[in-house]
């Protein structure tokens, strides 16, 4: 960066500056970003392997085959299910929390950071974490089980498909509770007292005023929450890689790791990459709306 | 990237609040319910319930984990874990990489993050809501749809299996959310400040670096501390394109340590905590700045 | 199922053809010229060796290999995975072969893991080393066997590797059995009575599959017999057939009596694999590496533990067996001084400092002092032929397929039958692909 632009005359500037501002920021993301994933969808019409030279042009044929691929069909069940459980547990655990925690007392701030602090751990770390909880003969979750008498609920959480993408998800909303939490908690700061005060006079119950003033007046928040969890969402790989690498058989993959299985190791780049394609239309217009309003409002 | 998405700051709200600041008011509604309190507190026991087993099986031989159990009170204390666990993660190498990605990278990535913000914010540009629209959209986009063509691009330079290859794609997927945040930022330094530095001479440059990184260091540093936390944190792109040990970052150690460690808990749980200390020490020091970011634009006034 | 790999004819060896631009996309001059200005040489100096090593392995390696050092004045580098299996270890020879720094040597499993390296022209041919340094001589005829691709020999092989039960045998004692199972039947009562006396069986950890594949192939062998279960593993037979139904049946029954670790499908095969040896199982199926990683550092008397041949009730009682060899890469700039490396450390001298108990090398048979186990189990191999190991004999998206039909009927979702039929699908869509 020159400093010789400094002093230069108005009009000069005028054009030249923002240039120099925006350039660097815009060959990176242009470059890093933008053009690495137009030339995916290149990939996706190849049936490149990912190890030799030869490829060539087959058309739609990846996307018609994922139509035949039941594979891709429980991961996008899964991613389904994923975007469905992480944003709403958390986000109703985040709210009762952020009610709760909402109040002056010295244990507020302890306790906002105990909920906070599991979303800073990298998620190959919770995955050692809770894949460790969950083991079936040493876990501490079979071993409080046996030992409260619930015997009968020990299971092999991680190795049986009804339960095993469950206990991934349970892991993810351990994580992700944190971030609405702290949303809705400054947010909650925002509402006038005496809104509460004149609903109180008026006879409200506490239910009341929560269901008349507080979640309505949390409408802004309740939008960013979920339209950031629901981008977040679709990025879903490290848990699910760290803790079941897919299975058991094929019942956790998601889309992430379906694509990383049929890249990294079936020798098929194409048709992963087809399933990337895919699933970033979908991210992408999932997450258009919000990326919008963000942009009008400034 | 747990932390990516993690801010909202952007609407229309000036500096963070302070989050450590007691609310002005006083509520009647929150008074101290104690069966709510003891509710909290009891869930919050819960919640912290993993990493207190983490800590507790780290500090125990594992001869005496095997015999009382993982929910039990140690009979023994050891420190012995650590170093064991130390060496066989081979952790010395994976921490001098990801902090040299948090010493290079989250700075210089912050840095053009806010050159390009200020630059949409303050200055007359062309485009400029395409511009940000474009770039802000880069948020929605998985990482792994570049995986195979950045690859490629890194191989034809020779920068795959490299620490420093990696920052430029890591600056590119770091760049919506910390252009999104920061213009917003940006955007509401009074515009006379800037006028007045203008008419007494000063370039947009001297503005810039004089005028608005002084008076935005706590969007600045929120922004590198979200940054800061997914960089250390990030797999996917490591995982595909570092593959010599020594280029391993954190969770690639770990991953690694993961799969040797098996069914040594009390060495498992060592390592874990040695990978996630800083990044948890750090979020104790720094967590006012994390609260900030993340309420900073949530709360519309 | 679209994931088998494409046929692929067999080039003239391209040298760094791969490397030249897979793709035919424009250039990307722009971006390269952006970050060129940090780019740093990639290519260390030296050999460098890709393995998958545990850390204590490692070591005993690298002293080896600065012995090699001081021989010849070449510098060296050592890398490893370890803990990976064959589940990871190839996408990361994968990566950094695609990313233009393969490593000059590299470690791999035969069969059906290392050909599509092979089949992308990514591997030297080693017939003049075999010459010059009369491997063929000095190395397992099976070893060279399953490091030959298309006739020609891609690899020279490291370890002749094979499976058998490995287990507690002061547990086995303690239950009241009194000597290794001779027949499949004696194996069952012999799991009824260790179960009897409060100890699961048998150790399996099916996380990525392999290892509970150990045990599937084992009864298939028991149903089918060799020859059918050769001709299965080829395609050549019908897997939609009474032999197969049966060894799925079996199959069931090992979980549903409790033979196998309780919610087997979840365990990392780490985990299970060393459950004997701290005694929460009887035995796994596992091979003689067993003796060095697990069995010698738990500090417990060698003679507590045994090793016998799984029994199947054939006249040929046969075992799961696989091949690990080392190949040079075509990038390799000095394939001579890799080959001499190679050499290096398939001298038995070397081999026994490694402490390589199943080494494809003759003259490096485990020292019985040392490791009686593996010693005890070099003499049982001997007696008894091989079968390929079913994750070698199919291409990781097959064998990926099998896996979760495994695991599927592990859990009741699907019937033994329809396993078999779905089993023959999936091998005549790999068969038709080719």
């Amino acid at each position: 960066m020159s400093t010789e632009t400094l002093d230069r005359p108005r009009s000069n500037r005028r054009t030249l500056t923002p240039l120099l501002f925006a350039a660097p920021a815009l060959v990176i993301y242009l470059g890093f970003l933008v053009w690495p994933a137009l030339q995916a969808l290149w990939i996706s019409l190849t049936d490149w392997d990912g190890l030799s030279d030869d490829n060539s042009f087959v058309g739609l044929d990846n996307y018609l085959a994922m139509l035949d691929d039941n594979v891709v069909g429980i991961a996008a069940v899964n991613n389904i299910l994923w975007s469905v459980v992480t944003i709403v547990l958390p986000m109703a655990l985040g709210l009762l929390l952020a009610v709760v925690l909402n109040r002056k007392s010295r244990t507020s701030p302890v306790l906002r950071t105990i909920f906070y602090a599991p979303a800073v751990l990298p998620l190959v770390a919770v995955a050692s974490i809770w894949a460790w909880l969950y083991d079936p003969t040493d876990g501490a979750i079979n071993t409080v089980l046996g030992a409260v008498g619930l015997d009968f609920l020990e299971q092999s959480w991680l190795g049986q498909d009804s339960t095993a993408i469950w206990a991934v998800m349970i892991a993810a909303v351990w994580v992700r509770t944190g971030f609405p939490m702290l949303l809705y908690l400054a947010a909650l700061q925002s509402i006038p007292d005496e809104q509460y005060e004149a609903a109180s006079m008026d006879g409200a119950n506490r239910w009341q005023q929560f269901t008349r003033i507080t979640f309505p007046s949390l409408k802004d928040t309740h939008y960013i929450v979920l339209a950031l969890s629901l981008i977040e969402s679709f990025k879903v790989f490290d848990l699910v890689y760290a803790m079941t690498y897919g299975g058991p058989g094929y019942s956790t993959q998601v889309m992430g790791t379906w694509m990383y299985a049929n890249v990294f190791q079936y020798f098929n780049a194409g048709y992963g990459t087809a399933i990337a394609v895919v699933i970033t239309i979908v991210a992408i217009a999932a997450g258009v709306p919000y990326v919008r309003s963000q942009v009008r409002n400034s | 990237m747990t932390t990516n998405a993690l801010d909202a700051s952007t609407r229309s709200q000036p500096a963070p609040p302070a989050p450590n600041t007691p609310s002005p008011r006083t509520r009647h509604r929150s008074r101290p319910n104690p069966a709510v309190t003891i509710t909290a507190l009891i869930g919050a026991l819960i919640w912290i319930t993993p990493l207190v087993l983490l800590i507790v099986s780290a500090l125990r031989p594992l001869s005496d984990f095997l015999s009382n159990g993982p929910v039990s009170w140690p009979q023994q204390l050891t420190l012995e874990n650590f170093p064991d666990a130390w060496d066989a993660g081979q952790f010395g190498t994976a921490y001098l990489n990801s902090t040299f990605l948090l010493v290079v990278k989250v700075p210089l990535g912050v840095f053009v993050a806010a050159l390009l913000a200020y630059g949409l914010a303050k200055l007359e540009f062309p485009f400029r809501n395409f511009i940000l629209f474009s770039v802000v959209l880069g948020m929605t986009i998985p990482i792994y749809i570049a995986i195979v063509p950045l690859f490629t691009m890194l191989r034809n330079v020779g920068m795959t299996d490299s620490i420093i290859g990696i920052i430029p794609p890591y600056m590119a997927f770091g760049l919506p959310l910390q252009v999104l945040i920061l213009q917003a930022f940006f955007r509401r330094v009074p515009s006379e400040l800037i006028e007045a530095a203008r008419i007494d001479g000063a370039g947009d440059l001297r503005i810039f670096f004089r005028l608005v990184i002084p008076l935005s260091v706590p969007a600045l540093v929120t922004v590198a501390i979200l940054d800061g936390v997914a960089t250390w944190n990030e797999l996917f792109l490591a995982l595909s394109l570092l593959s010599s040990e020594g280029n391993r970052t954190i969770p690639l150690g770990l991953l690694n340590f993961q799969g040797q460690f098996a069914t040594n808990y009390t060495g498992l749980a060592a390592g874990i905590l040695i990978a996630v200390v800083p990044i948890l020490v750090l979020y104790m020091l720094l967590q006012k700045y994390i609260v900030g970011g993340l309420t900073a634009g949530a709360t519309k006034g | 199922m679209t994931s088998s790999p494409r046929p692929r004819s067999t080039r003239p060896q391209a040298r760094r053809g791969f490397l030249a631009g897979a793709l035919s996309l424009p250039a990307v001059a722009s971006l390269a010229s952006c970050a060129s200005g940090i780019a740093t040489s990639s290519a260390a100096e030296g050999l460098t060796l890709l393995t998958y090593d545990d850390i204590d392995a490692a070591n005993l390696l690298r002293e080896q290999l600065t012995a090699f050092e001081d021989k010849t004045g070449l510098s060296t580098t050592l890398d490893t995975v370890p803990g990976s299996g064959a589940a990871q270890f190839p996408d990361k020879l994968r990566t950094r072969i695609l990313g233009g720094n393969a490593p000059d040597i590299w470690r791999i499993w035969g069969g059906q893991i290392a050909q599509p390296f092979v089949d992308a022209d990514l591997t030297i041919d080693l017939e003049k080393y075999y010459d010059s340094y009369a491997w063929d001589a000095v190395l397992s005829g099976s070893g060279v066997e399953g490091m030959t691709f298309h006739g020609e020999k891609h690899g020279a092989p490291l370890n002749v590797a094979s499976l058998g039960a490995w287990c507690n045998a002061r547990i086995f004692e303690e239950a009241g059995v009194s000597a290794p199972p001779v027949t499949y039947d004696e194996l069952e009562s012999a799991n009824d009575t260790i179960l009897e006396y409060g100890v699961t069986p048998a150790g399996f950890g099916g996380k990525y599959g392999w290892h509970i594949m150990r045990l599937f192939e084992f009864l298939l062998e028991v149903t089918a017999g060799p020859e059918l279960h050769d001709a299965l593993l080829l395609g050549e037979a019908n897997w939609d057939q009474q032999a197969v139904v049966e060894a799925f049946d079996l199959f069931l029954t090992w979980d549903s009596r409790g033979w196998i670790t309780e919610g087997a499908l979840g365990v990392a095969p780490a985990d299970a694999e060393q459950s004997f040896v701290q005694g929460t199982s009887a035995y796994t199926i596992s091979g003689p590496w067993i003796e060095t990683q697990y069995i010698a550092p738990s500090g417990q008397p060698r003679e507590e533990f045994s090793t016998f041949l799984l029994p199947t009730g054939h006249d040929d009682v046969r075992h799961s067996g696989f091949i690990e060899g080392l190949m040079i890469s075509t990038t390799c700039g000095n394939p001579d001084d890799a080959a001499a490396l190679i050499d290096h450390i398939l001298r038995p001298e070397t081999q026994a400092a490694l402490q390589n108990t199943q080494s494809a090398t003759l003259e490096a048979a485990p020292d019985p002092e040392e490791f009686p186990l593996s010693a005890q189990w070099a003499q049982i191999r001997e007696e008894s032929a091989i079968y390929t190991i079913q994750d070698q004999a199919f291409p990781k998206a097959v064998a990926d397929s099998y896996f979760a039909l495994q695991s599927d009927v592990l859990q009741g979702n699907s019937a033994p039958s329809q396993a078999a039929r779905d089993m023959q699908q999936i091998v005549a869509d790999w068969r038709d692909s080719q």
